[in-house]
């Protein structure tokens, strides 16, 4: 696929906290040829609201999402969880609604990708450039699974030269985050966190990667609370920070 | 905190570390050992599920067809068929025929039906001796306990526990060694067997072709209950049919699996009547009274795939808030995932007291990857808990309003707004931050407030570029 | 038969009228939840195999295969009914339930030492430590022997003992759970036996021998067609 135009999906998160995934995310669309625009009034997909059963308050954002990104261009999203809000929760919520709503989530399902399985299914990537001397453990987050967002992933950091990628035991399990979940339930979701923080520890990795901000944010945050910092990379850090090695190596 | 907590998260903080560890690591061995054995023995059986559940949804899809030929068949077979609407009924039913057959004691299989209508108890108030059979629920019986698991019921339990309980109930001195603990039930219970009037069990499946009633169990118990009494009656939801015989090999092999790591349970029985003609032993009359008691509403709403459910647990053993919290903070017969679909729903009008129960998950999906009939446990949680909101049910959690993020969510400049004045979250003390900002900080340190920063480099960008 | 009486909580009963009264309105509840619905799963075809294990694809010797699975399940699989009558002498189990139309080949082929008696009494079950009843067939990929009421001449007989002994034709041996099930008949109490009976109840450990047998045993016998 020629290298299209591409609109991206920075996310709420992202936008509030982690601006340098979207800044990656950017950077690494740009070097494979996209004209990335981002439609300044882009807000939440509203899995927030749909997650907490609040349909009504979530179709009201999922509306606003649908006016947003009405282009024909593809939607790019460095986020598995939001990627299946989209193409998933959005045809569940507008389900009942008027023909309108309905068509218009479906379409936009339809041409909107979690960032990994853009670049390795929608441009065909098979190989990341670049240079990256690290061992990462790569974390499944739960809205992967029934996708190919992990495989993307993985294909892409497997190929790094110099990255070496271990799966995390009990991998199946959540980290506990669930958006509102971790502050509905704190206890579980501590648990829960705290389990998986036991496991990526024993893989003794350089850092713990995914292609979502927001288990990340859990982990990382947990794991400083309860005095044992753990370094996270988003999916786009890596891939940006190998071409950043490449690049300086060359220069 | 002003507000109290969700009731599910509270229990779970409030239970040992050594319960804890009990479920967490029972829970992993049985995930462990289903996941070994079905991808040993199946190239895909992942297709195998999706599968059995298009089965299984074709047949609830038509479930007055096969519900009918089922009572056709087995009136035929010689067995009695009731129909019950609800747990009352389906309790004075089973009286009436024990009082009809002249039993006094019953001995009975585990049967999550019979834990629904709570038979056991029922019985005894008027008057009958009701023992349960299997080594669990023997267990929970002689404690007065609830079981907390639909597979293992005293998943929950260290055999200290156990022998306690033996020693308490005249069953021998003090001995854990589970080995002894076994034989001891043995011993009790087989004299029990011999002496009951009637054996009451459920049903794993029943087939509308040919009306047999098909029962899986490990121990012998379902065997005991029926070679040694003279009155068979199973207790059995409407939704355990199952279109043919040939998809019981199918639903088997799966539910073996799923269940305990096993290609197939010990015993699996396949009933069709009272005894064969020239069999001295089992049962010379069998009665099947099909259970409604809330499922033809179910059937009838946006949440009926749970009826799917073949109980074979792997959602629990996977799921890793039933880890966390356990089977009994689930407040029913039915706890993990499936429960946390299928009691709010059987609750019916009552359904408000248990909408806490599909909140208590992250929606991460793992069960529906493990179940045998590809229930889409997460967005029947989803569903239900919009059916939540819409019953007016207040959550007690941290979760904040939805009303202010949407209102923000959908005015593009407002939402902006927010994000350049989210700087002076850091300036709020602590008492005076949103109760869920001060939820999260409790078990989070939160990441620097970088709002707008990457709105104005993509704004730099653009300018900078052609 | 019994009559269909039931008593209700006000000491009364209903009559085969009101019980009737309760099937029709489930299927009228049935009914009106299935009667809109507009996307009705159709029953999906497919292959009578798609449950057969892989292990159980690979073409082999149905008698051998047996003995393998049932060994894997711990039970145990004789040919010999002079081996038989040896093992059980090891293991103290000397008097025994046996089947009558067996008593007579068995009495002899066994060996001596081995008291076997052709009726059961409820009252003395536990003097029984051994129980020998035929089987109508095996099952290959799992190890499960086939019990049903016409065949087993007493179902106390083959479930009571400690050690169950179940004679089985080698002929009668099927490939796998999904011709078993084919092949259910008209016997209205069919039982798949997979090795002894077990539990893991008490702290996951597997005690083997709960209410079934503690051993499993096949012989697998032309005899076992009488």
């Amino acid at each position: 696929m020629k290298a299209p135009r591409v609109q991206l999906m920075a996310t709420c998160l992202a936008d509030a906290f982690f601006d340098d995934v979207a800044r990656a995310t950017v950077e690494v669309l740009e070097h494979l040829g996209c004209e990335v625009s981002f439609p300044e009034d882009q807000t939440c997909c509203s899995q927030p609201a749909f997650n907490s059963g609040d349909w009504p308050a979530a179709r009201s954002v999922a509306r606003h999402c649908l006016r947003v990104f009405n282009d024909a261009a593809p939607v790019v999203v460095p986020s598995g969880s939001c990627a299946r809000m989209v193409s998933h929760g959005a045809l569940l919520l507008f389900e009942g609604e008027g023909e309108t709503d309905r068509a218009g989530a479906a379409e936009l399902a339809q041409r909107t990708w979690e960032l990994g399985d853009f670049l390795v299914r929608g441009l065909g990537v098979a190989r990341w450039p670049g240079r990256l001397g690290m061992r990462l453990a790569f974390h499944r987050s739960c809205h992967s699974r029934g996708t190919a967002y992990a495989e993307g992933a993985l294909t892409l950091l497997r190929s790094i030269e110099g990255v070496e990628v271990v799966e995390i035991g009990e991998g199946e399990q959540c980290c506990g985050f669930g958006g509102t979940f971790s502050v509905a339930f704190p206890h579980i979701s501590r648990g829960m966190g705290t389990l998986k923080i036991e496991q990526v520890l024993a893989t003794a990795a350089d850092a713990l990667v995914s292609g979502d901000s927001s288990c990340l944010m859990h982990v990382a945050g947990l794991a400083d609370r309860t005095g044992r910092p753990l370094r996270t990379l988003h999916l786009a850090q890596v891939l940006r920070d190998a071409l950043r090695a490449a690049s300086e190596a060359s220069a | 905190m002003s507000r109290p907590e969700e009731p599910i998260d509270r229990f779970a903080a409030a239970q040992s570390e050594s319960r804890r560890s009990a479920v967490r690591l029972g829970s992993k061995a049985g995930h462990e050992k289903r996941t070994e054995v079905l991808f040993r023995d199946y190239a895909d059986p992942d297709s195998l599920r999706r599968l059995a559940g298009e089965i299984k949804q074709h047949t609830l899809d038509h479930l007055d067809l096969y519900l009918e030929r089922a009572e056709a068949r087995r009136e035929a077979n010689g067995a009695q068929v009731h129909f019950a609407a609800d747990a009352e009924e389906a309790c004075r039913t089973v009286l009436g025929i024990l009082q009809s057959c002249g039993a006094r004691r019953m001995v009975k299989t585990k049967s999550m039906a019979t834990e629904e209508i709570e038979l056991g108890a029922f019985l005894e108030r008027h008057g009958i001796e009701s023992l349960e059979t299997d080594l669990g629920e023997f267990i929970v019986q002689l404690d007065a306990d609830k079981p907390s698991h639909i597979v293992k019921p005293i998943m929950h339990k260290d055999r200290r526990e156990v022998a306690r309980t033996f020693e308490g109930h005249g069953l021998g001195a003090y001995d854990d060694t589970p080995e002894v603990i076994t034989r001891r039930a043995r011993e009790h219970l087989r004299r029990k067997y011999l002496e009951a009037d009637a054996g009451i069990t459920g049903a794993n499946f029943v087939s509308a072709e040919s009306g047999r009633l098909v029962l899986v169990t490990n121990e012998g118990n379902s065997r005991f209950c029926l070679a040694a009494t003279r009155c068979h009656i199973a207790v059995v939801g409407i939704e355990k049919l199952v279109p043919r015989d040939r998809d019981l090999a199918l639903f088997l092999n799966l539910l073996g699996r799923s269940a305990t790591g096993q290609a197939l349970s010990v015993y699996t029985e396949f009933i069709a009547g009272p005894r064969g003609a020239a069999q001295p032993d089992g049962p010379e009359e069998m009665h099947v009274i099909f259970l409604d008691a809330g499922r033809s509403e179910i059937l009838a709403g946006d949440a009926r795939q749970i009826l799917r459910c073949i109980r074979c647990g792997a959602c629990l053993n996977v799921c890793p808030v039933y880890r966390q919290a356990s089977g009994h903070a689930y407040r029913g017969v039915y706890s993990g995932p499936v429960g946390a679909v299928l009691t709010p729903l059987l609750a019916g009008e009552r359904f408000p007291e248990f909408a806490d129960l599909p909140r208590a998950s992250s929606l991460c999906g793992a069960c529906n990857e493990v179940c045998p009939v590809d229930i889409p446990i997460p967005d029947l949680l989803l569903r239900l808990r919009d059916r939540g909101k819409r019953a007016g049910v207040k959550p007690a959690g941290a979760s904040p309003s939805m009303k202010t993020f949407a209102r923000l969510a959908s005015r593009p400049a407002a939402w902006r707004r927010a994000l350049r004045a989210g700087r002076l979250l850091g300036f709020i003390p602590g008492p005076l931050r949103p109760r869920a900002l001060r939820v999260w900080e409790s078990n989070h340190v939160l990441p620097p407030w970088r709002g707008g920063a990457f709105r104005a480099w993509m704004a730099e960008r653009k300018r900078k570029q052609p | 038969m019994a009559r269909r009486s039931v008593p209700r909580l006000d000491g009364g009963t209903e009559t085969e009228a009101t019980l009737s009264e309760t099937r029709r309105l489930i299927f009228e509840r049935l009914k009106a939840a299935l009667g809109g619905l507009a996307d009705k799963k159709p029953l999906p075809d497919y292959p009578a195999d798609v449950a057969v294990s892989l292990g159980a694809r690979v073409p082999g010797d149905p008698v051998a295969r047996f003995c393998q699975s049932l060994e894997a399940v711990r039970g145990r699989a004789f040919t010999d009914p002079a081996a038989l009558g040896a093992w059980l002498k090891e293991q103290g189990a000397t008097r025994g339930y046996c089947d009558p139309a067996l008593v007579s080949w068995l009495t002899t082929a066994l060996g001596d030492g081995l008291t076997l008696e052709s009726t059961l009494g409820r009252e003395r079950i536990d003097d029984y430590q051994f129980g020998i009843t035929r089987a109508r067939g095996a099952v290959a990929e799992t190890g499960s022997l086939i019990l049903d009421d016409a065949t087993t001449s007493r179902r106390l007989g083959a479930l009571a003992p400690w050690i169950h002994i179940a004679v089985v034709s080698p002929e009668r041996i099927l490939p796998d759970v999904g011709s078993a099930i084919a092949a259910l008949g008209d016997d209205p109490n069919v039982i798949f036996c997979t090795g002894p009976s077990k539990t893991a109840d008490v702290e996951g450990i597997l005690i083997e021998g709960v209410h079934g047998p503690g051993e499993q045993v096949a012989l697998i016998h032309l005899f076992g067609a009488t």
